[in-house]
């Protein structure tokens, strides 16, 4: 039996269980991207001080940013949970969060919309079987339709403040990193996390609610770019089409395009992790690019995904093209130098590269 | 499962974290070389690989969380998302026959 030759499947790994956490937290924001960039564009061209200000489409943004943003994630949490029904009253505890709150209400909304439809997948467990003939309809529909509402009034009651606590908290300490230009340090947890296949947790299911907040006050937020910053790996490829190993080079500018424009940056990731110092490169870059955006007050007013240099003009504020495309530059550029001495300039690759076919 | 003959592929998945950017990409460079051949290429994302997989393609990083959510599949982890060998064999063995074995644990 194929089964007995089987490797036993060790997924107590930290690394694997952080990943999963992470893929639902995006899980729940990533299907939606397109309304956020709905309302990013609506944003920066209809806003006060946008291309086009105009009142009448700007009563659009605050509406969008707080009930539909999070609805559409506690609607997708729920899915993910127990399908369709699962999603209509995921949705519905999350108009419980929503109603009255000054701040959009994400991370809110990860929590209330797989817990209502985990309740009701309880209760649909509770009354399987059990309906007569011809009464499913009336049950279903009541069942969720009672747990939804009880749910929603729960959000109201307790876990919409408790969430206000904690968003102002989150908020409070990424305004003390601002203030205290402590921001670019950031890359030194951002870049290697990247790097582990955990870019979309840290981008969609923590920095980019934070950024949304930030951004519907202030109308643009240096949080978007932290993690999908184009030039640290960028600047990595350039490395390697220049000194890494000769058998390496000809994939490399196909995959700086996919990379730079397609804004695909996991295609990078296998050059940080086959040379595992290159890392330094990522940070140093990440690191010099938030320094650059932070110097020039540079924001984006929603996250650009996928993380292209193309979703990066789309998304930059009116008159904010200098410090974003400076920052990308300068990201570009350190992690170029440092990604180029640490390949040694066409030296110590050979190494590496034997080892890495041997695992091949 | 930990191999498969590539005359019995019938569904090859591309899975990655979120299932909509590098899994689709190189999906539809998979579709494009296996045109003709009776096989079909998805992309999903690494936690909703779909039961009737038979083999499912992703980066080594993720290898671990697709074993665990596809055990009747053989997983094939790759390194590079261009032209890596482990994506070249797959499509060699459904394309000529041949055997294609699944990356073991780490």
């Amino acid at each position: 039996m194929s089964e007995l030759y089987a490797p036993p499947t060790r997924e107590s790994g930290l690394k694997a269980q952080v990943q999963r956490f992470g893929g639902y937290l995006s899980g729940m924001v990533m299907p939606n991207i397109a309304a956020f960039i709905a309302w990013g564009l609506i944003t920066a061209v209809f806003f006060e001080h946008g291309w086009w200000p105009n009142e009448r489409f700007a009563a659009l943004i605050d509406p969008m940013s707080h009930v539909l943003l999070p609805v559409l994630i506690g609607y997708t949490g729920g899915r993910m949970v127990h399908a369709q029904r699962g999603a209509v009253v995921g949705a519905v505890a999350t108009m419980g969060l929503v109603v009255g709150s000054p701040s959009p209400m994400f991370f809110g909304a990860m929590i209330v919309g797989p817990l209502a439809a985990w309740a009701l997948k309880y209760v649909d467990g509770l009354t399987e079987n059990r309906i007569r003939s011809g009464f499913e309809m009336l049950v279903e529909n009541f069942s969720a339709g009672i747990v939804g509402a009880f749910a929603a009034l729960f959000g109201a009651l307790a876990v919409g403040p408790v969430m206000r606590i904690f968003t102002d908290a989150l908020g409070e300490g990424v305004r003390f990193l601002v203030q205290h230009h402590l921001l670019p340090f950031a890359a030194v947890l951002i870049e290697p996390a990247k790097v582990l296949f955990l870019n979309n947790a840290v981008n969609h299911g923590v920095l980019g609610p934070l950024g949304i907040a930030e951004s519907s006050e202030a109308g643009k937020s240096v949080l978007f770019m932290l993690e999908t910053n184009p030039g640290p790996g960028f600047g990595i490829l350039l490395a390697y089409l220049l000194f890494g190993p000769r058998s390496l080079r000809p994939s490399v500018p196909a995959a700086m395009a996919i990379q730079f424009l397609g804004g695909i940056h996991e295609i990078y990731f296998p050059y940080v992790l086959m040379k595992p110092s290159m890392v330094l490169a990522a940070i140093s870059g990440g690191a010099a690019g938030i320094v650059t955006f932070m110097a020039t007050g540079a924001g984006l007013v929603a996250t650009p995904s996928p993380g292209s240099i193309f979703a990066y003009l789309a998304e930059t504020p009116r008159g904010g093209y200098f410090g974003v495309l400076a920052g990308v530059a300068v990201a570009a550029g350190v992690s170029f130098l440092i990604g180029s001495l640490l390949l040694g300039v066409g030296r110590l690759t050979r190494d590496d590269l034997s080892r890495s076919e041997g695992e091949l | 499962m930990t191999s498969i003959h590539g005359g019995n592929i019938r569904k090859v998945v591309v899975a990655c974290d979120a299932g909509m950017g590098s899994s689709v990409m190189l999906a539809s460079q998979l579709r494009r070389e296996l045109r003709g051949a009776p096989v079909i290429v998805e992309h999903h994302s690494i936690a909703t690989i779909p039961d009737d997989a038979d083999v499912v393609l992703c980066q080594l990083g993720l290898a671990g969380r697709a074993r665990a959510g596809a055990p009747g599949s053989v997983v094939v982890g790759f390194r590079m998302f261009l032209g890596d060998p482990a994506v070249a064999r797959v499509v060699a063995a459904v394309k000529q026959g041949g055997v294609v074995f699944g990356t073991p644990g780490s």
